[in-house]
């Protein structure tokens, strides 16, 4: 059954009236004010009467309410032209009202200095930028000049153990470093092979990694490190003797220590973009390892030739480091797969062909780095470890 | 609550940490509309665009201090001492006071944007003497072993208090440094209970030392905790805002039942998590094994798979950590706020009617210097 509508003929209906609190944003006192909605032809306005009779009239499409409030049964209402007024109406017939007649309640004021936070975000990345690419890249490099040799060992050494914990299931279990007789004497003889050619202020200490990664690399200090993986993948003890070559030439540019310097430096400066929240090491990784791989670039270049030169004087031919790369990249694709570490290398064909064609300045007697009964001494040093 | 922690931490996650700003802006304004002295709630009203504005300025100025300093530093530890400790020490050493002006710029900033009955607080400037009496008081605390570690709280807090104002009126901290020994003494005996094992271990009483060493920890952990909650109690007690008084009485067990239960629940339900994220983890990697069961190891180690393990791992620790800030926020944070709040009086509250508003403080670095260097965590 419906009720009965009743036509009303004369005065207009008595308009909704509710009472609230009202700070007017000049003093601590709260006016306990009396509200109605009255009709103007500009649109509705919410009267505010104070106890002194003053009014305050706020047009409801000019009101505004503040957002993520806690208490469910007060609504917070303010003005866009009056924006300390606050009125704290708790009536719920009012706050159903108010919210359904405001068009713009849920509207948050415009954002002001655009201008001046495009300019400063701007200015943050070009000093981040200046700093991580520019600055510290050169301070390391003339730094590393300057470093003692046994200052760089230090690095080095600490630099391992980060490696060697990283590379490892867990703390109990390290990745071990293989030391069978046999291999290490292998290992030897064709280091200081290499090493007689040279010229360091600090002996090369090389060791192998028993791990199946396909890897090489140079720490500060002279320390090179091989994976088993790597001695695996190679065929003959001249690849080999290519690779330790080759990391060599980073020892001798000092390539290690710089990297080291450098990232002391810009990692500081990542983690104060990206420290505070969930992901901040994951990106700071990522971020890391992209500025490794535009550093290294040249650097990679100018270690293979010298590991060119270094092989000829040796008698080894350089073609080994090609041969070596070649297999790699019939077994994984150019740049992909477990040969990551060379994501951070020119691309493969071109230092194939780079190293064939030192192949050509060949010119004395081709000496193999190992016979055959240490070349297996050699692949066998991760077999006598104990467990 | 809890949508509100959830959704702003999936969308901080998604933008890169961009949406941080406006996580903690909106968590604060929740916060503090909870808090409601007298039936009116505080509001909180700042920007998360002028603290990003604020953050782009701080990451200027300390990208050059830290990038430079951090490599200086460790060139000159290699080289002087084959090491790097000495390098994290000092570039430690060196970023400390600029912490402590970090944390008073930033207290300064959320002042000024927080109101109450329409009349904003605020804090006078004074970031750089904050600094320094916190690097004097600190010196001498661990001078003095920690026994004076009660007068530090005290002139530190007298610091930030009398220049903190509501509307024209300034807040007072009264009392003295001495009254906060009372709350200090289950501290230093958990400490002496400590060195009492050491001495027994010393002398090769095995058990005894061992059983009291475990005495010592919580005592002094307890003790910790005791000092913190009680010292907040009496400096509040001792404090006015003109004729208005505070009537602080949180309760140690409390707090720490709170901790306690807080950690438990959030623990439990990370724990759930983990192993309904190791479930589907497991489920999607034998399924891709199953479709690849024909192929050699090596294949599938360098193949697709890898992609999605990374991608999959990566999810999974976004929604850990993305979980475990929520459920922090929900079961920890919110109940000790509440419970200080709910245990706080105020006194005295007519003569407010006579405080008049303050102006505007602009103050365009926010609280960036606090938020590069990762010292506002909570909210």
């Amino acid at each position: 059954m419906m009720g009965p509508t009743v036509i009303r003929v004369g005065e207009t209906v008595a308009p909704h009236q509710a009472f609230a609190d009202y700070l007017d944003g000049r003093s601590a006192v709260i006016h306990r004010v009396a509200l109605t909605i009255a009709e103007a032809s500009s649109g509705p306005i919410l009267v505010v009467t104070l106890a002194d009779d003053q009014v305050v009239r706020w047009p409801l499409r000019d009101l505004r309410t503040i957002p993520d409030q806690a208490g469910k049964n007060q609504l917070v209402i303010t003005s866009k032209d009056a924006p300390l007024g606050r009125l704290i109406v708790e009536d719920a017939e009012t706050q159903r009202l108010l919210k359904a007649r405001s068009p713009n309640l849920r509207q948050r004021p415009p954002v002001r200095g655009r201008g001046r936070i495009f300019a400063w975000s701007i200015a943050a990345l070009a000093s981040v930028g200046l700093i991580v690419f520019v600055l510290v890249p050169a301070m390391a490099d003339q730094l590393a000049e300057y470093l003692p040799p046994d200052g760089e060992k230090a690095l080095g050494d600490t630099t391992f153990e980060q490696i060697r914990n990283a590379l490892s299931e867990n703390e109990f279990n390290p990745v071990k470093i293989c030391e069978d007789r046999a291999g290490m004497a292998a290992l030897e003889q064709m280091q200081s092979r290499l090493e007689d050619e040279t010229d360091l202020p600090y002996p090369l200490s090389v060791l192998v990694l028993d791990h199946e990664m396909v890897n090489a690399f140079a720490l500060p200090g002279g320390r090179i490190v091989l994976f088993r993986g790597l001695i695996k993948a190679a065929e003959t003890p001249d690849e080999v003797a290519a690779v330790l070559a080759h990391e060599i030439g980073h020892v001798v540019n000092r390539d290690p220590a710089r990297g080291a310097l450098r990232s002391a430096g810009s990692i500081g400066v990542l983690g104060l973009i990206f420290g505070d929240f969930a992901g901040g090491a994951a990106v700071l990784f990522m971020v890391e390892r992209l500025i490794d791989a535009t550093y290294s670039q040249s650097a990679e270049a100018a270690a293979d030739s010298f590991a060119h030169d270094l092989l000829i004087s040796g008698g080894i031919p350089p073609a080994a480091l090609a041969d070596f790369f070649e297999r790699l990249r019939a077994r994984y694709g150019d740049q992909d797969g477990i040969v990551a570490h060379f994501m951070a290398h020119p691309g493969l064909g071109d230092r194939i062909a780079k190293a064939r064609a030192a192949n050509s300045r060949m010119v004395g007697a081709i000496r193999p780095s190992l016979g055959e009964l240490d070349w297996q001494d050699l692949r066998g040093i991760c077999a006598n470890d104990e467990g | 609550m809890f949508r509100l922690a959830l959704v702003s931490s999936v969308l901080t996650v998604l933008t890169l940490g961009i949406y941080r700003f406006w996580m903690k802006t909106r968590l604060r304004r929740y916060y503090w509309s909870a808090i409601r002295p007298g039936g009116l709630p505080l509001e909180y009203v700042g920007e998360p665009i002028e603290k990003l504005l604020g953050f782009l300025i701080a990451v200027v100025i300390l990208a050059f201090y830290i990038g430079v300093v951090n490599l200086i530093l460790m060139f000159l530890s290699f080289s002087l001492l084959q090491g790097n400790f000495a390098a994290y020490a000092l570039s430690l050493v060196g970023v400390i006071p600029v912490g402590f002006y970090a944390r008073y710029r930033a207290r300064r900033y959320i002042l000024a944007r927080s109101r109450w009955r329409g009349l904003r607080f605020g804090l006078a400037p004074g970031a750089w003497g904050y600094a320094g009496r916190a690097l004097l008081h600190w010196s001498i605390t661990i001078l003095s072993l920690g026994l004076l570690w009660p007068r530090m709280t005290f002139k530190l807090e007298k610091y930030r208090t009398d220049r903190t104002f509501f509307g024209t009126e300034q807040f007072n901290q009264g009392g003295r440094w001495q009254m906060l020994y009372p709350v200090f003494v289950p501290f230093v005996a958990g400490l002496v209970v400590l060195g009492l094992a050491l001495g027994l271990w010393a002398g090769g009483f095995l058990v005894p030392a061992v059983l009291a060493g475990l005495a010592g920890v919580i005592a002094t952990l307890l003790g910790l905790l005791h000092y913190k909650v009680q010292s907040f109690r009496l400096l509040s007690n001792a404090k006015t805002l003109g004729n208005i008084g505070f009537s602080s009485n949180p309760r140690t067990w409390r707090v720490m039942g709170i901790y306690t239960f807080g950690n438990l629940v959030v623990g439990i339900c990370m724990v759930g998590l983990a192993f309904a994220l190791f479930a589907v983890l497991g489920s999607i990697a034998g399924s891709a094994v199953g479709g690849l069961g024909e192929l050699d190891l090596e294949e599938m180690a360098t193949g697709i798979p890898v992609w999605i393990g990374t991608a999959l791992a990566l999810i999974s620790y976004f929604v850990f950590f993305v979980s475990w800030g929520v459920l922090q926020q929900v079961f920890i944070t919110l109940p000790l706020a509440r419970h200080y709040v709910e245990t706080l009086k105020i006194t005295g509250a007519e003569g407010l009617s006579s405080v008049r508003q303050r102006d505007r403080d602009e103050f365009t670095e926010a609280e960036g210097f606090a938020e590069a260097l990762d010292l506002g965590a909570a909210i």
